[in-house]
């Protein structure tokens, strides 16, 4: 079983971010982290006993690092009397370079994290002033350091597909993080989230996001630079040295079971998807007054199963086995978009830039996909 | 009502020339329509020709007018419309009358269209009342728009009338006029009935409904008609006139105009032109009909959504009935699937059909770029009549490829007489005569390719002269051209929709605006796709799609599936609704907007 914790705050909002996550108060927070024990105590006994022991461990954000590394630690300890960590347990908490220091990725570590996914972003202080981040390119290595220094496994968040200036960077940020040794990367392009102030500036016209034919080629570059550098591609945005992929980041591309706590959490548990509303505030009114937390709930029918295997599938390096696609794939093959091989299929990193084309190409005509 | 005390009259008017707002006034005078009620130009009943200010459809309306001591008169005004492409129907009206007042705009002076409609009404031997409108303009020049109508006629410009119908000033004197001067209908009403069908329409309750114009007999409720032309029986469920709404009546005698119904619902089989008699006391021989309305004008007309393709059969069908002119056959597009080829008259008549689909019938469409209809002998003698360029034959199998030309008379202040000489050398035109009518207007006369006119000819004409030339024309058959059938090709795949045949000369041209608009409009597919335009299989133009670079999600949030895959059900649906050309997917927006952008540039 895998747990994600949901933690929605964050100190300031990026000019990118359209994530649920929103800045607020200590008492919040105080009364949101009393909701999610509450929450994940009356989860773990309805989930089954053996659903228990934690595969994995994600405590994700927001910005999960508001917390100290010993409140972690003390928060996780509350989390592990409802669930089972085992030895190989993984256990990952997202950091912002801005917030820690030493002692906090130690007192983390000593408190059951194994693996620091780090939001770094970008090594350039233009770039990280123009998406509004917090931190500066320094921060972001020596957190990096120390977060490495604490013997724990690091992941670094890149962004790419920057407007202009930051695109040069792209390629140096990657080079500079790759040369701290981290064990894991995540190449995120930069999309447009609607309402965004930096939606909002490109609307302006004050900045322009690259066009299609740039962010591929940087793409396909970044790519190749992290192939070299001994950084396995296992997913669209996601590299690593051998044998420290995110166990729980496959975990949702392979459909295995996670359960998702806190607001606007989602759960995958004997083939039904639900989740949290994403309201903080409603959420904890839910749990207080004992009522429902579901946003939404669905049932997965077995063609609706089918399908999500292809679209999650395909989005990994492991791919799909190919007498899952009813489709004939020649065409696809022939463009070098996809690879067969041992009765699977996956897509080429050029194939993985169009996947949204490819995988609607793929499903079954069927309306199998719909959603609640 | 004794037959001397009818009159049978229409109004000639160029558009704009104020021919509504005069029957406006004559409804308000006869106390047709009572003043304060009055809606806005009454005889324009539908929405559409409101909107665009022009007459469709021809109709009747009759008022009653004393005269002096109690003569009392009944004035049937029927309407005819205005525009070039409706020619054929101002034809029909003047053969349902006696007289026409000829109206003229002070401040514009005569246009090409009313010189050739006064031609056909005078040929049609009825009696003209020259009529210059507008005298309340500061910019009216009544004097030398009295001497061009006083010289079109042949009559002394003293006769000519002045009125400004929009005050009401001198139109009492035209009523008058239009009682002594236009002569009371003859016509024997004790013999068999013939009565001719010169406009129709539908009603959702009574069926086809037959605008007439009684020459012999009578024609009452009860009666079983024939329609002699077509062999159609039937008997006539009603007799009436409008006044201005439907009024219905025992019967209508010679002399007489209005309407009958017969209950028969298929469009298809009342003809305007027809002659109606009586079952029971047939008439010998048909009425002089009118010449059947020769569409010049073809476009392929597709609903947007497939499943509407009945729906826009029955459309056609009912507007059919009461626009006569219109044709249509059946056609299967690859790249739009199941529609019809539809024949018109001219540009705007493609504009009000296409609109009228629209708004009356709800309907979205697609129309292709306007094509006129070319005559193809081939190498082994034969004729054949290609009105879609995609039947065009093998270019290996033509002899010769002829196109439709018309007359043209060209009306325009000196000035612009350059400009407008230029712009028939530029559409291919046959300069011939050229004859100064008055200090303010010289006639001039060329031989255009019809195919030229139906794309913007008309504007340019306009826009060249600051809006004083106009334009007249009448057909006079086929010439040879040096024409080529261009094809587009999506990814080496012929799109029947752009084909189009074209002057060689200008087939490059063409070619590359096509291929340019096309590579904006088509998405990026996943490989690169070329746009050729190509001339049998020699390609004139080219242009590339490039390969689909970018379609990705980087990012799911904490195990957010749901969003990814609503975003991927909803490209997958979008997908279905591809039309595809080979292994192209090609969005039927994408079809649409080449298209609407094509017709205003299609080939010289
Ligand atoms: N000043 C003035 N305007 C007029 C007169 N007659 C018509 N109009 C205007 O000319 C325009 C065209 O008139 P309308 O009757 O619609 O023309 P139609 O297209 O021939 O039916 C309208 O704006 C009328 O108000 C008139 O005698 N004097
Ligand atoms: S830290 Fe992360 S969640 Fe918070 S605003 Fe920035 S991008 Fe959004």
């Amino acid at each position: 079983m895998r747990l994600y914790i949901h933690w929605p705050f964050c100190v300031s909002r990026c000019a990118y971010c359209d994530f649920n996550s929103r800045v607020a108060s200590r008492e919040l927070h105080a009364l949101y982290h009393h909701a999610l024990i509450t929450e994940i105590e009356n989860r773990s006994r309805c989930i089954g006993e053996e659903r228990r022991d934690l595969g994995s461990l994600y405590l994700g954000g927001g910005t999960p690092s508001i917390m100290k590394g010993e409140e972690v630690a003390r928060f996780l300890e509350e989390v592990f009397r409802y669930f089972r960590r085992g030895p190989g347990t993984e256990v990952t908490v997202e950091v912002n370079p801005a917030d820690w220091c030493a002692g906090d990725f130690i007192q983390a570590r000593e408190g059951g994290v194994n693996r620091f996914s780090m939001g770094v972003q970008s090594l350039s202080d233009d770039v990280l002033a123009f998406l509004g981040r917090r931190h500066s390119a320094n921060q972001a290595v020596e957190a990096m350091r120390s977060a490495l220094a604490s013997g724990a496994d690091v992941s670094a968040d890149l962004l790419c597909a920057l407007p202009a200036a930051g695109r040069l960077s792209a390629s140096d940020s990657l080079s500079d993080v790759l040369d701290l040794g981290p064990h894991h990367i995540s190449l995120y392009g930069l999309t447009l989230e609607k309402s965004t102030p930096l939606a909002k500036r490109v609307e302006l016209g004050e900045v322009a996001l690259p066009g299609e034919d740039e962010a591929a080629d940087e793409y396909l570059a970044l790519v190749s630079t992290l192939g070299e550098r001994g950084y396995e591609q296992y997913e669209i945005s996601n590299f690593s040295r051998p044998g420290y992929e995110s166990r729980h980041n496959l975990a949702y591309w392979s459909r295995e079971e996670y359960l998702g706590v806190g607001a606007g959490a989602h759960s995958l548990i004997a083939e039904r998807r639900f989740s949290n509303r994403s309201s903080v505030l409603q959420y904890i009114e839910n749990i207080k007054s004992g009522g429902s937390t579901l946003e939404s709930y669905e049932v997965l029918n077995l063609s609706e199963r089918e399908s999500e295997e292809i679209m999650l599938g395909l989005r990994t390096t492991a791919g799909v086995r190919e007498e899952l696609v009813g489709h004939s794939v020649d065409g696809l093959e022939a463009l070098g978009l996809i690879v067969r091989r041992l009765g699977r299929i996956r897509l080429t990193p050029s194939g993985m830039l169009v996947s949204n084309t490819i995988i609607a190409g793929l499903l079954p005509d069927v309306d199998s996909l719909r959603c609640a | 009502m004794d037959r001397n005390n009818i009159r049978n009259f229409c109004i000639i008017a160029h558009i704009d020339h104020g021919k509504s707002t005069l029957a406006d006034r004559f409804l308000e005078i006869t106390h047709t329509v009572p003043s304060q009620k009055m809606a806005n130009q009454y005889l324009d009943r539908m929405e559409l020709e409101r909107e665009r200010g022009i007459t469709i459809k021809a109709q009747a309306v009759r008022m009653h007018y004393s005269l002096g001591e109690g003569e009392e008169y009944r004035l049937n005004l029927i309407d005819t419309p205005g525009h070039v492409d409706f020619s054929y129907e101002v034809s029909r009206s003047l053969v349902a009358c006696e007289g026409a007042i000829l109206l003229v705009d002070a401040s514009q002076g005569i246009e090409a269209q009313t010189v050739g409609n006064a031609y056909l009404a005078l040929e049609g031997g009825l009696t003209i009342i020259p009529v210059v409108n507008k005298i309340d303009l500061p910019a009216a020049d009544f004097e030398d728009t009295a001497m061009e109508l006083a010289d079109l006629l042949g009559v002394d410009s003293g006769d000519v009338l002045a009125v400004s119908a929009k005050t009401g000033e001198g139109v009492e004197d035209l009523l008058r006029a239009v009682v002594q001067e236009i002569p009371p209908p003859s016509g024997d009403p004790e013999l068999p009935l013939r009565a001719l069908v010169f406009d129709s329409t539908y009603d959702v309750y009574k069926g086809v409904i037959a605008f007439v114009r009684v020459k012999e007999g009578l024609v009452s409720q009860g009666m079983k008609a024939l329609f002699m032309a077509t062999g159609v029986k039937s008997e006539i469920n009603e007799v009436g006139y409008f006044s201005p709404d439907m009024i219905s009546c025992q019967d209508l005698e010679a002399g007489d105009v209005g309407y009958i119904s017969t209950g028969i619902k298929d469009v298809s089989r009342i003809k305007v032109g027809d002659t109606i008699t009586d079952q029971k006391r047939q008439a010998a021989d048909l009425l002089p009909g009118y010449q059947e309305p020769k569409p010049m004008v073809f476009a392929g007309v597709y609903p947007i959504e497939a499943d509407d393709f009945a729906d826009l059969g029955d459309a056609l069908d009912k507007l059919k009935l009461s626009d006569s002119a219109l044709t249509y056959n059946r056609e299967n597009s690859r790249a739009l699937g199941f529609g019809f080829r539809c024949g018109f008259l001219g540009l705007l008549h493609m504009e009000i059909v296409q609109e009228r689909l629209d708004r009356e019938y709800g309907l979205q469409l697609v129309v292709t770029s306007p094509t006129v209809v070319y005559e193809v002998e081939t190498r082994d003698a034969e004729v054949v009549f290609v009105r879609n360029p995609s039947d065009m034959p093998d270019a290996a199998a033509l002899k010769e490829v002829r196109e439709p030309y018309v007359q043209a008379t060209i009306l325009v202040p000196p000035d612009y007489m350059g400009n407008i000489l230029e712009l028939v050398k530029e559409r291919r035109g046959v300069y011939q005569e050229m004859v100064y009518l008055s200090g303010r207007r010289v006639e001039i006369r060329c031989k255009l390719p019809l195919a030229e006119i139906v794309v913007d000819f008309y504007d340019q004409l306009k826009s060249r002269s600051r809006g004083y030339a106009s334009l007249d024309y009448e057909h006079i058959g086929f010439l040879p051209g040096n024409l080529v059938k261009l094809d587009i090709l999506i990814n080496g795949e012929p799109v029947d929709a752009f084909s189009a045949i074209v002057d060689r000369n200008h087939a490059h041209d063409y070619g590359k605006k096509i291929s340019q608009r096309l590579r904006q409009l088509i998405p990026r597919q996943l490989f690169d796709v070329p746009v050729q335009a190509a001339i049998g299989g020699r390609v004139v133009a080219r242009e590339t799609i490039k390969a689909k670079r970018k379609d990705v999600l980087s990012k799911c949030y904490g195990g957010d599936v749901t969003r990814k895959k609503k975003l991927l059900e909803k490209q997958k649906e979008g997908k279905r609704r591809m039309k595809m050309v080979g292994k192209v997917e090609i969005p039927q927006e994408a079809f649409i907007s080449a298209l609407r952008a094509t017709r205003e540039e299609t080939p010289k």
